[in-house]
């Protein structure tokens, strides 16, 4: 489903992604792990086509097409879902023409018709039972005013709504307490499928607890530096991100030694 | 009198005072009256037409839109007489009529063509007794209102009040007698419309007594295809004590108009004026003049504005609170939507003046720039004499947030529509304090229409 | 005398006064025209083409009318009864301390200045080897080993035409506006500071340790040019009231800051601002503008205005390079019948420019103040931003505050933010502070502190302990 090689990206002339690999098939779950600093969001936000991500190097496939060439509404029609990590306010707009928009253009794009009124606000209610999220949604602006908790259960909602085929889910754990992240991790649960893959992108092994990865990976400094099954999950919760820091460092410095060498070496012959 | 040979409207008005009053059929006007329209005549030839030199007039240059060569306003060919003195006689572009309509409001509604009543529109005579409405042209002739049309240094004020004030054709007289509240909102439909190049300049009247209130939703719409229009459009409302007004005006003129419009309220005792201004129009300018004169205590006033403008139209909004007496609270929120090559002014005075302790008085102006090379020019302005207050203004220029577009985007939606539900909520800060859900929705649906 | 009349009436007198150009006399007579200016040019021994500057200056001095856009009221300034050469030469000279006003020395007593500071100060005959002679003179050392360039303006002209004749009035033009055409006509002296490329001004540079070396008078000018990568702190001020006849000071600053350059003027003035029904006191009209020429170019003005009858200044930045910063710190107070007008224009040229002004106005007594601002945004300005806060405090009931802003945008990518607030000072903060036993006049000076931090914070640290006991000594009386 999403095929991602050599992928290198920078913002501001800062380096960021320096030679991300992965591939996601439907039906499954990745999580990606890492400490702060180490790409997992801009990951994200070079998936789904922020501005000012710019990639030098590699590609990125979705179903085969060349999904950094698609604008960003193009990459969610095509069903490609971003669960931020801050969503944001918009004052004046209401969640429910918001919403109503986002499904009528996705649809549209899909050859199906516009659900009617009656239609979307049923389907909104029975997706607001799936993911238990209660909130009134018709006079208030989109996340205007909600909860950090309310803000990401809207994005869970608006997950279930849209029902993308590949969903990234950006630190959706952090600032949700106990009970909304079991709330929000049911959600998820209920909405996996064969068809459907998530991505979840995560400081913290807690998430993992709920929502069951087949595969974790481990970024640092722009790469992915490890893949494994949820048992590194666990190995990291114990251990930390240090050790595996230092071997990534070292290994590093062991590279850049060597190429010294070769260059002095090079100089030499010269 | 200042000569500029740019302005042919000029070699108009040096035929003098006496020859253009003759010609527009208003000689047998009171004395009262003539006199005021001389004095108003001989201030404005000192004055002539303002030029970007003038304070007021830095940030629009009107005298580009007054080089085509205008005649000025005569009385319709068949005026009926009597008491519906210049009643407008023919039909008139129905489609035009219907656009301004509100969709499923109940309302009183009546039209007026270039200032003069629509005779076909006998909405006047369903009005109920507690309203007095009748044409300028015949309150002119009333000897009990003509100390309303004779000299006075308020109508006076202005370049183009001045003008008004000296050949103004027609328009309505409003009065609301004293403890009525009109059951429900009297919508007046501006027609504006030539086959030649013309100078329309409508004035009108509305006092609202003592304990009484009303809402009057003004509709602007016009169409010159052929021809050049400039309306100098004059309109005086005065709220007695106890009184309410809310006004609202959706402008909507059509190109090869002009239009220079000012409003002058005049607030006693704890009324309450509401002004609600939507400059949907694709006239070429609009230049709105809100004069607020707070002459008692105890009064309150809100006025809300919003403008969108595209293509190379100019809109500008000037507004003036003036805080004369203590007690009294004003709050103005004015938004902007400029695209394209639109250029969109705001000038927001308040002055609170030695006398005025306790005044609250807030203002806020905030600008989108959409069009690469729109242009916004705004000059808020506070002048505080008085010690025991609160006041403030802001404004701001900018773009929608690039976060807000992304995430819009990241669900799927289109940029052109993401930026409409923007536009929309930038809006909806103005648009929501419409208190009636009909005008709501129909203000609205001219924004979405303004906007694709 | 209306303006046409007061320009006919300078045209039709310029030989009237049988004047003589007597370079040994030290005092033009009173007047101008253009003998005048080369009276004063051949005193100085200037170079031709300074003087044809001069004169090109009075020409539009003639040309160009008195403002009448303010919203005060001008007082009749009669150019002709102005003494352009003996700068304030009216001044009495005091044999010794003991002549001068105790109530003048009173102040100077609360500002902490010294005896020797305070006879300079107020005019007062001192000796050579007063100690800021030696003081100036151990910094100049330091700064020629730096090549700092730090003099007085005449003698920049005679020892660096090439730097004056590039940069003046590269930024103020002679036919800016009326005083500033003016002061270009009869400018008398003022400073020059020249910082080479990459150097960093090791001290704060002020006019004050000048001050003995040559009375500056009032239509000076000021240029400071800072070449690429350089920066310098300038301050500019007169710390203590002047007693002076002369009413009109018409001074000019110009600021070109190129490639990656930093200048921060810095001014507290307090000059002698009249008595209480408004008589006396300095018209402070004053053109202070800047230019970012460069790229990553950063001038910064901060003003702490106390004195003058009538302020009128607006120190402005012209952003041209692209990524260049502007900024205006200000706290003007005006009491007894002092009026403030200031603010200043930010324009934006270039690309990604930042402009940021704090503009905070005291009002008491019968005091005007009035913030007036221009930000403009110009098509090529991209990305660039502005954030300006202006805020007014009344305290009493028949002064005024006014605020003005000028906002111009002709770029789409630019962003602009005004917000201004005009209040009362708060009743219920003097009383919480009196009934921990601080009086009402502390508690004012107090808040009125506090108020002002954003922009005392601005100035170097010995200046700011200054401007703070300026300001509370300014407010002193006026509540109660």
């Amino acid at each position: 489903m999403l095929t991602i090689k050599n992928l290198h990206a920078e913002v501001e002339d800062k380096k960021i992604l320096k030679g991300i690999n992965l591939t996601v098939n439907a039906g499954e779950v990745h999580a990606i792990m890492g400490p702060n600093g180490s790409g997992k969001s801009s990951l994200a936000s070079v998936l789904a086509g922020r501005e000012n991500y710019h990639v030098t190097e590699g590609e990125v496939l979705f179903d085969g097409m060349n999904l950094l060439d698609m604008a960003p509404e193009i990459r969610a029609r095509e069903g490609l879902f971003l669960a931020f990590q801050y969503p944001i306010e918009i004052p004046g707009v209401s969640n429910i023409n918001f919403l109503k928009t986002a499904l009528t253009e996705i649809r549209t794009y899909k050859g199906l018709a516009p659900l009617d009124a009656k239609e979307f606000l049923r389907l909104t209610k029975e997706k607001q039972k799936l993911v238990e999220f209660d909130a009134k949604l018709v006079n208030r602006s989109l996340n205007e005013g909600f909860s950090g908790g309310e803000k990401k259960r809207n994005e869970i909602l608006q997950l279930a709504m849209l029902e993308p085929r590949l969903a990234i889910l950006d630190e959706t754990d952090s600032g949700l307490d106990i009970d909304a992240l079991r709330i929000v991790s049911k959600g998820v649960n209920k909405l996996r499928s064969e068809k459907n893959a998530f991505v979840m992108i995560t400081h913290y092994q807690r998430l993992l607890d709920y929502i069951v990865p087949d595969f974790v990976h481990v970024l640092y400094d722009g790469r992915i530096v490890k893949s494994g099954t949820k048992e590194l999950a666990l190995e990291l919760e114990e251990k930390g991100y240090d050790w595996l820091k230092e071997q990534v460092d070292e290994k590093q410095a062991e590279e850049k030694q060597l190429g010294e060498m070769q260059l002095g070496e090079k100089e030499a012959i010269q | 009198m200042i000569k500029d040979l740019t302005i042919p409207l000029y070699g108009e008005l040096e035929n003098g005072f006496d020859t253009l009053i003759a010609a527009a059929g208003r000689a047998k006007e009171g004395n009262e009256v003539l006199k005021g329209r001389k004095t108003a005549f001989h201030t404005f030839t000192e004055r002539g037409f303002p030029t970007i030199k003038n304070e007021d007039w830095k940030y629009t240059n009107i005298t580009r839109f007054l080089k085509d060569d205008f005649a000025i306003q005569t009385p319709p060919a068949n005026p009926s007489t009597g008491l519906n003195a210049y009643v407008h006689p023919e039909p008139v572009d129905h489609a035009l009529v219907a656009g301004a309509g509100i969709e499923s409001l109940d309302c009183y509604q009546l039209t007026l063509v270039n200032g003069n009543l629509l005779s076909a529109d006998g909405a006047s005579h369903r009005l109920p007794e507690g309203i007095r409405l009748i044409t300028i042209a015949e309150a002119v002739q009333d000897p009990g209102l003509a100390a309303c049309f004779g000299h006075s240094e308020e109508s006076e004020k202005y370049h183009f009040t001045a003008l008004n004030a000296a050949l103004f054709s027609n328009g309505l007289f409003i009065e609301v007698k004293a403890g009525f509240s009109l059951d429900k909102p009297l919508h007046i439909i501006h027609v504006f419309t030539s086959g030649y190049n013309l100078l329309v300049q409508p004035r009108h009247r509305i006092v609202v007594n003592r304990n009484a209130s009303v809402t009057i939703i003004e509709s602007v719409v016009g169409s010159v295809p052929e021809a050049k229009l400039f309306v100098n459009s004059l309109t005086e409302i005065v709220l007695e004590a106890d009184s309410k007004m809310d006004h609202y005006l959706v402008e909507m003129a059509g190109v090869n108009s002009r239009l220079v419009q000012h409003t002058m309220v005049s607030q006693k005792k704890n009324s309450v004026y509401n002004n609600y201004t939507f400059c949907l129009q694709r006239s070429d300018l609009l230049r709105n003049e809100l004069h607020v004169l707070l002459n008692e205590e105890h009064t309150e006033t809100n006025l809300y504005g919003l403008y969108l403008a595209s293509g190379n139209q100019l809109v500008d909004n000037h507004t003036f609170v003036e805080h004369r007496k203590p007690n009294c609270y004003s709050n103005e929120l004015y938004k902007g939507v400029l695209s394209e090559q639109s250029s969109g002014v705001f000038n927001g005075k308040i002055h609170v003046y030695k006398d005025a302790q306790k005044t609250n008085a807030f203002q806020q102006n905030n600008n989108l720039l959409m069009g690469r090379k729109a242009t916004v020019d705004s000059k808020p302005q506070l002048e505080i004499y008085a010690d025991d207050v609160k006041c403030s203004h802001g404004s701001t220029v900018g773009q929608f947030s690039d976060e807000a577009l992304f995430y819009l985007r990241a669900r799927g939606i289109g940029e052109e529509t993401a930026k409409g539900l923007l536009i929309n909520a930038f809006a909806f800060d103005v648009t929501e304090k419409i208190k009636i859900p009909e005008l709501e929705a129909h203000v609205n649906k001219l924004i979405s229409g303004r906007i694709f | 005398m209306n303006d046409n009349e007061l320009i006919d009436n300078i045209a039709n007198k310029e030989y009237e006064f049988g004047f003589v150009t007597d370079i040994e006399t030290d005092i033009a007579p009173i007047g101008l025209n253009e003998d005048t200016i080369r009276f004063i040019s051949a005193k100085k021994k200037e170079p031709e083409w300074l003087l044809s500057w001069r004169l090109k200056g009075y020409q539009s001095f003639l040309r160009q009318e008195l403002p009448k856009w303010q919203n005060f009221e001008l007082p009749a300034i009669d150019f002709q009864q102005i003494s352009y050469y003996a700068a304030p030469r009216n001044k009495k000279k005091y044999n010794s301390l003991d002549e001068v006003d105790p109530e003048l020395l009173a102040t100077f007593e609360k500002l902490g200045i010294s005896l020797n500071e305070q006879k300079v100060l107020a005019g007062v005959a001192v000796d050579v080897v007063f100690d800021s002679v030696s003081v100036a003179t151990s910094y100049k050392e330091k700064l020629n080993e730096l090549g700092i360039i730090f003099c007085s303006f005449g003698d920049a002209v005679q020892e660096h035409p090439e730097l004056v004749k590039k940069y003046l009035g590269s930024v103020v033009p002679h036919s800016d506006n009326i005083f500033a055409a003016l002061n270009a006509s009869v400018f008398s002296d003022g400073s020059f500071v020249y910082i080479p490329k990459g150097v960093r001004c090791p001290m704060e540079l002020s006019t004050y340790f000048r001050i003995n070396a040559e009375n500056t008078g009032q239509f000076e000018r000021t240029l400071i040019i800072a070449d690429e990568g350089s920066y310098v702190s300038y301050l500019e001020g007169c710390t203590a009231p002047m007693r002076d006849e002369n009413q009109l000071h018409a001074a000019v600053v110009e600021l070109v800051a190129l490639g990656n350059a930093e200048i921060k003027y810095s001014t507290v003035q307090n000059w002698y601002p009249g008595n209480k029904d408004g008589v006396g006191g300095i018209y402070n009209f004053v053109t202070k503008r800047g230019i970012c020429k460069g790229d990553h170019a950063k001038i910064s003005w901060t003003q702490v205005e106390t004195g003058s009858a009538i302020t009128w200044k607006y120190p402005s930045v012209i952003l041209q390079g692209d990524y260049s910063t502007g900024e205006f710190y200000s706290v003007a107070v005006t009491r007894n019948k002092q009026i403030a007008d200031t603010g200043t224009k930010m324009h934006h040229i270039g690309r990604h420019t930042k402009s940021r002004i704090i503009s905070k106005g005291i009002s008491a007594g019968h005091g005007n103040n009035s913030y007036r601002g221009l930000v403009q945004m110009g098509p090529k300005a991209e990305e660039a931003r502005n954030f300006t806060q202006c805020d007014s405090l009344l305290i009493g009931d028949k002064c005024g505050a006014h605020t003005f802003p000028y906002i111009e945008s002709k770029n789409n990518t630019a962003t602009i933010e005004h917000e201004a607030t005009t209040s009362k000072i708060g009743e219920d903060q003097i009383f919480y502070l009196n009934q921990r036993g601080i009086d009402s006049e502390k508690a004012v000076a107090l808040i009125v502190n506090g108020y002002a931090r954003e922009v005392l914070n601005q100035l170097p640290m010995e200046f700011a302990v200054e401007a703070q006991k300026l300001l509370s000594i300014t407010l002193e009386g006026s509540v109660g």
